[in-house]
């Protein structure tokens, strides 16, 4: 067997596919999550590596496990999908839709459900990075997309460096895939799956190249810390930047080359491996469509429920169909891109 | 008369020092000394040999000919089997510290350190005579590794039939030194004569 | 008083090469000198420093060795005696003033001296500065021994008082650091009449004139030397073969002869003054023998100019059969040896000289070579902490960034000590011009970053100018000023920003911030121990455009050796040590390599190494477990 460092760097680095989750990052010094990018400091020569057991990109041929079993509707195992907003007293600035991320966050921390939240900073200096939100505040802080995955899972490997647990890790698609795959890596999965209370996956469709996104705006005149981004759901076809100078849009065709090419062979849109999965709703700005995959997801979503924290309501057929065929389509491109880049070798 | 000695270890050993003690107690002696330095990137870690040739006749040049070595003082065993089969023979005194300092490409694992024990092996089956001396070991417990130096030279003239005596060797500490170090540097004098006496019995 | 500068002569000394030419200026009643430190050649101007706290000369460390000469050429046209000192590299360096100066004529006995680095043992290149002589017309003097040396170097001023115009003496690392006895002459008694004549100008007009006028000083300067005792000649008069050699390797050439026992079959020729070659010593000695064998270091310098004289003379000499370089018996490049010589005598007169049995038993007993010892920075060295922050940074960039070397400690970043992040390495100053160059680069579609890094001494010597440069010419440059406070690679000599001068004269310091400000750069200041903090430093100056400079301040290692040590005890937790396994792979020792930290193979962790570890801590960030421990030492 290669050193399994250097299977990563070759399938994945090499490659230009990592997607920025971040997994690899933290367990060793041979990776580093730095400004956007996922960086290979030196090479390992270990034997065994963590690092290309939980990354969702170099074992690529067998993701989204789940697919076969749930190619009914394309949006993977679930057991209720329906909308749902904060309720307006729970309501932080900065959030995005419906909120329902932000005010379960705060209620889980609040209730001590979790004693952190992996969650996604803003932007300063350098890209967004991950965060370990251990108060209400942090939560607040971090309300928002990043379109992004900055690398939060790094946060995640360093908390339970730490000896942290009971966590809830807030995450893209790619990222719930890998605690997924966290659960079996060697020697500690088993430890690492015990240290999350709870799996919030975020819909993508894509995600941005943060350093290619920064040029991009650079170019355009937007320089400085961007205080939030948007993709209004279809069909505005745009792009929205919030900086110190105000709101900048851009045609969301100019953006689409700015996707990281790893999301081109990505089959999971709504987050298959969460316990609760959370996007926006087609048409209605103030509502999240939910999807709650898991027993322990739809436990703490009935409790937030329950304590008033959310509302719902139905998810016309309309919007489920459309986020089934938007999912399956996904779905494809991803198988058609993985086969074009083993063609390619 | 000529003799041929070689001081070889590592930068920061104190090498060139020795070498320079024991030519200035030769030239005390009335004795005809050529000190040939090697060292290069010495304070760097890299090997460092000085050649010093000590004859009752003329100042020969400053490199040692292939294997007329008289006395190799191996202040570091690596350091001795590297330069043993170009310089040493069956009549030379290998007078070895036991300590070994370790090159960053051992220390990074990309080459073997080879075992201090096998070095010793190799040294006693040269046909030479070997003094295999814990001498770092007993200049820690003089005041630290920097004593090393004074510790093998106690030795080197303590075996019998050396060009230069310990006298002579005080009398150059005494001109180099201040009266604070003086002490420490006899001291570790000393210890290198015990130690190839207790060699020796 | 140190004895090295005794007024009286008489005595007999241990002297190093490098002390010994120091002692033949003083000898020679020198007052001025000047040079800019290299190693082999820097011993000769700290002694010269050390004397002129005790006697009435001047010496000074110069910002580099074209004003180091210009200086001392101004001494010499005041009518003083004056020398300079350098190694080969500051040759080039002094050329365009040499070539010059030499037309000009020169007034008081200046000397160059230059130490060649033969095998490039601490050098950049190995280069034999001898041509710089036939070049510019001015003789050259080579001793072979310490005595030598300095008799030589005595000599040197008189001749060029003689012949008004300088003199080349040149050393080889092999001479400047071999230390032998030395008898001492006295120390002539000093009158201070320093003048210029305005009514005898120095300049090059006519150059014509001027350059006849070079050559008539040679043919005198060849004449004076052919009346002194620094050729030596042993040996038969009809011999099977005459070796003519030059400078240190002479004396492997004379103990090969008498090793083999040819002492009656060989004749060995000794030549003082290789430029001009002394054509009557050679006429009469090439007579002795029909196989003539070259001994000298590093090019075939005597060997081709003897040969063009056989062609002159061969009717006189005769025909003769060539060994040298050309010949193939010598290597082209590399340091000379006993053994090199006794190797070729011993073939050509079939001896067997070699210890065989010995050997072969040491090949069976050591079959493989024993591991080299690759150079690396000292523990505790601030450079360790900056390259690493150095392959942080371009890490992170991702853009296939690089370092653009210069000239120090601080070129082993070219090897795994500093991380392998230097990509190239040549001249004093020459990473800095090369940086300003790249930085042009980007209308050419040249996209990768380049840190240029150079240290506190080589600011001063060369780089100044190519910062300024890229200043002009408003080229993007990211240069860190490794600022160790330090000549560090030479020996710690005092350059302009350390405040204090050769002499030991406090000055108030060029500060290389002030400097660099008042070029209209961006500047910043950090610490090269806070690697993480720095490696942020450079990474953010890296997305910058225009020029920037990082200043990096921590002194050299050996100075705070000296000046109250370090602060920490370390030591690692075995507990924690991950030793081999996932989230580690042997990071510390594998990659960051100090020689303080080694690894113990018997129980597969890190641990450190008592005797050689100085304690600055660095290490412990550098450890992903946090088993590297820093424990402050108890203040004593």
């Amino acid at each position: 067997m290669e050193q399994f460092q250097g299977e990563l760097i070759d399938r994945v680095f090499d490659r230009g596919i990592c997607v920025k989750c971040g997994a690899c990052v933290g367990l060793c010094p041979y990776f580093r999550y730095f400004d956007g990018i996922v960086a290979v400091m030196d090479r390992c020569v270990a034997g065994t590596g963590r690092c290309v057991q939980v990354c969702p990109r170099a074992g690529y041929k067998s993701t989204a496990p789940q697919e076969n079993a749930t190619d009914g509707n394309g949006i993977g195992i679930y057991r209720s999908v329906f909308k749902a907003r904060a309720s307006v007293d729970t309501l932080h600035e900065g959030v995005q839709y419906g909120g329902v991320v932000t005010a379960l966050l705060a209620y889980g921390i609040e209730n001590s459900f979790f004693g952190g939240a992996i969650v996604t900073d803003r932007e300063g200096a350098l890209a967004p990075s991950g965060m370990l939100a251990e108060s209400v505040t942090d939560i607040a802080r971090c309300a928002g997309s990043r379109y992004s995955a900055a690398g939060s899972l790094a946060v995640f490997n360093k908390a339970i460096k730490d000896g942290k647990g009971n966590l809830a890790v807030v995450g893209l698609p790619c990222q719930m895939e890998a605690l997924e795959r966290m659960k079996h890596s060697i020697p500690d999965g088993a430890q690492r799956e015990s240290a999350v209370s709870l799996r919030i996956g975020i819909f993508c469709t894509w995600a941005l190249d943060y350093r290619m996104l920064k040029d991009f705006l650079r170019a355009n005149g937007v320089t400085g810390a961007v205080k939030k981004y948007d993709i209004p759901p279809p069909p505005s076809e745009k792009f929205v930047v919030f900086t110190e100078q105000g709101r900048r849009e851009f045609p969301l065709m100019e953006i689409r080359g700015l996707v990281q090419k790893g999301c081109s062979l990505c089959r999971d849109m709504t987050a298959e491996h969460a316990d609760i999965s959370i996007g926006t709703v087609e048409g209605e700005e103030q509502w999240n469509t939910v999807v709650l995959r898991t027993e322990k997801g739809e436990a703490f979503f009935e409790e937030a429920l329950n304590k008033n924290i959310v509302e719902k309501a139905q998810l016309p057929d309309q919007n489920l169909n459309h986020l089934s065929t938007a999912s399956r389509n996904k779905r494809k491109r991803g198988k058609n891109a993985e086969l074009e880049l083993s063609r390619e070798g | 008369m000529l003799k041929n000695v070689i001081i070889t270890g590592v930068g920061g050993q104190g090498n060139v020092l020795a070498s320079q003690i024991l030519g200035r107690a030769s030239v005390r002696a009335g004795l005809k000394v050529t000190i040939g330095e090697t060292f290069g990137l010495s304070q760097r870690g890299g090997s460092v040999m000085s050649h010093i040739r000590i004859s009752d006749k003329k100042n020969y040049g400053p490199l040692i000919p292939p294997n007329m070595a008289d006395i190799i003082l191996g202040l570091e065993p690596l350091e001795t089997i590297r330069i043993a089969p170009e310089f040493g023979s069956d009549r030379c005194v290998y007078i070895v510290n036991s300590r070994p300092i370790y090159p960053l490409n051992a220390i990074a694992g990309e080459m073997e350190y080879p075992n201090t024990s096998w070095i010793r092996d190799v040294l006693s089956s040269s046909g030479g005579r070997l003094y295999w001396l814990d001498a770092t070991q007993h200049a820690v417990e003089l005041g630290g590794p920097i004593m090393l130096n004074m510790v093998m030279l106690g030795a080197l003239c303590s075996i019998g039939g050396f060009a230069v005596n310990e006298e002579e060797i005080r009398g150059v500490i005494q001109d180099i030194f201040p009266e604070t170090k003086l002490k420490a540097n006899y001291s570790a004098l000393e210890m290198g004569k015990r130690l190839i006496k207790e060699y020796a019995n | 008083m140190n004895e090295l500068f005794e007024i009286k002569g008489g005595d007999e000394r241990l002297l190093q090469g490098n002390e010994a030419i120091a002692r033949g200026a003083l000898e020679a009643g020198v007052r001025f000198c000047a040079g800019y430190p290299g190693n082999p050649s820097s011993e000769i101007l700290e002694t010269l420093a050390e004397a002129a706290k005790e006697l009435p000369i001047y010496a000074e460390w110069s910002i580099n060795e074209k004003v180091a000469l210009e200086a001392a050429a101004a001494a010499s046209f005041a009518g003083l005696r004056a020398i300079v000192s350098m190694k080969q590299n500051g040759v080039n360096v002094v050329s365009d003033f040499l070539t010059n100066l030499t037309l000009s004529g020169t007034g008081g006995g200046l000397v160059l001296v230059t130490c060649d680095d033969p095998g490039g043992i601490s050098s950049t290149n190995e280069e034999d500065a001898r041509l710089f002589a036939k070049l510019s017309d001015v003789p050259l003097l080579e001793p072979a021994t310490p005595q030598e040396a300095l008799e030589m170097t005595k000599w040197a001023f008189e001749l060029s008082e003689r012949i008004k115009n300088i003199v080349i003496l040149r050393s080889v690392s092999r001479l400047s650091h071999t230390r032998a006895n030395v008898l001492l002459g006295s120390i002539p008694p000093y009158e201070n009449r320093a003048f210029f004549d305005t009514k005898s100008p120095f300049h090059t007009f006519p150059v014509l004139t001027k350059h006849l006028g070079r050559h008539r000083k040679l043919d005198e300067a060849m004449a004076h030397y052919e009346g002194s005792s620094f050729s030596r000649y042993d040996g038969p008069e009809r011999a099977e073969m005459l070796v003519i050699s030059s400078g240190s390797s002479w004396n492997y050439a004379a103990e090969a002869v008498e090793i083999l026992g040819l002492t009656e079959r060989i004749g060995v020729l000794k030549l003082g003054m290789t430029w001009p070659l002394p054509v009557n010593i050679l006429r009469r000695y090439l007579k002795y023998s029909e196989r003539i064998f070259f001994v000298e270091e590093l090019d075939p310098f005597v060997e081709e100019g003897v040969k063009a004289l056989c062609a002159e003379l061969a009717s006189e000499v005769g025909i003769k059969e060539f060994y040298g370089r050309s010949s193939g018996h010598i290597p082209i490049c590399g340091e000379l040896s006993p053994s090199v010589i006794l190797g070729v005598l011993g073939d050509i007169f079939s001896i067997s000289w070699r210890a065989e049995e010995y050997r072969a038993r040491m090949k069976s007993l050591l079959p493989q070579p024993s591991p080299p010892r690759e150079f690396g920075f000292c523990p505790g060295c601030p450079h360790r902490g900056t390259y690493y922050a150095i392959k942080e940074a371009l890490a992170w960039d991702g853009r296939n960034g690089f370092v653009s070397g210069d000239i120090g400690c601080y070129s082993m970043g070219i090897w795994p000590t500093g991380f392998s992040q230097v990509k190239s390495v040549h001249a004093m100053g020459s990473g800095v011009g090369l940086a300003s160059g790249y930085g042009k680069l980007g209308q050419f579609g040249f996209d990768q970053p380049v840190i240029t890094v150079c240290g506190d001494s080589t600011f001063f010597h060369a780089a100044i100018t190519a910062l300024i440069n890229a200043r002009f010419n408003n080229s993007d440059i990211l240069l860190l000023v490794l600022d160790n406070s330090a000549t560090a690679m030479t020996g710690f000599q005092p350059h302009p920003g350390t405040g204090s001068t050769a002499m030991g004269e406090k000055v108030e310091p060029v500060d290389i911030e002030t400097v660099c400000r008042s070029l209209g750069v961006g500047v910043e200041v950090g610490d090269p121990y806070d690697m993480e903090h720095t490696a942020e430093t450079i990474y953010r100056l890296m997305q910058e455009a225009g020029q920037r400079v990082l200043i990096l301040k921590r002194k050299c290692a050996l100075v705070q050796g000296r000046q109250g040590g370090f602060p920490y005890t370390m030591r690692v937790d075995q507990q924690k040590c991950l030793g081999e396994d996932c989230g580690c792979g042997r990071y510390c020792t594998r990659i960051f390599r100090c020689p303080g930290l080694i690894w113990d193979s018997s129980v597969k962790k890190a641990r450190i190494d008592e005797v050689i570890c100085v304690g600055c801590g660095i290490c412990a960030s550098a450890c992903p477990s946090e088993a590297i421990i820093r424990q402050q030492k108890a203040p004593n």
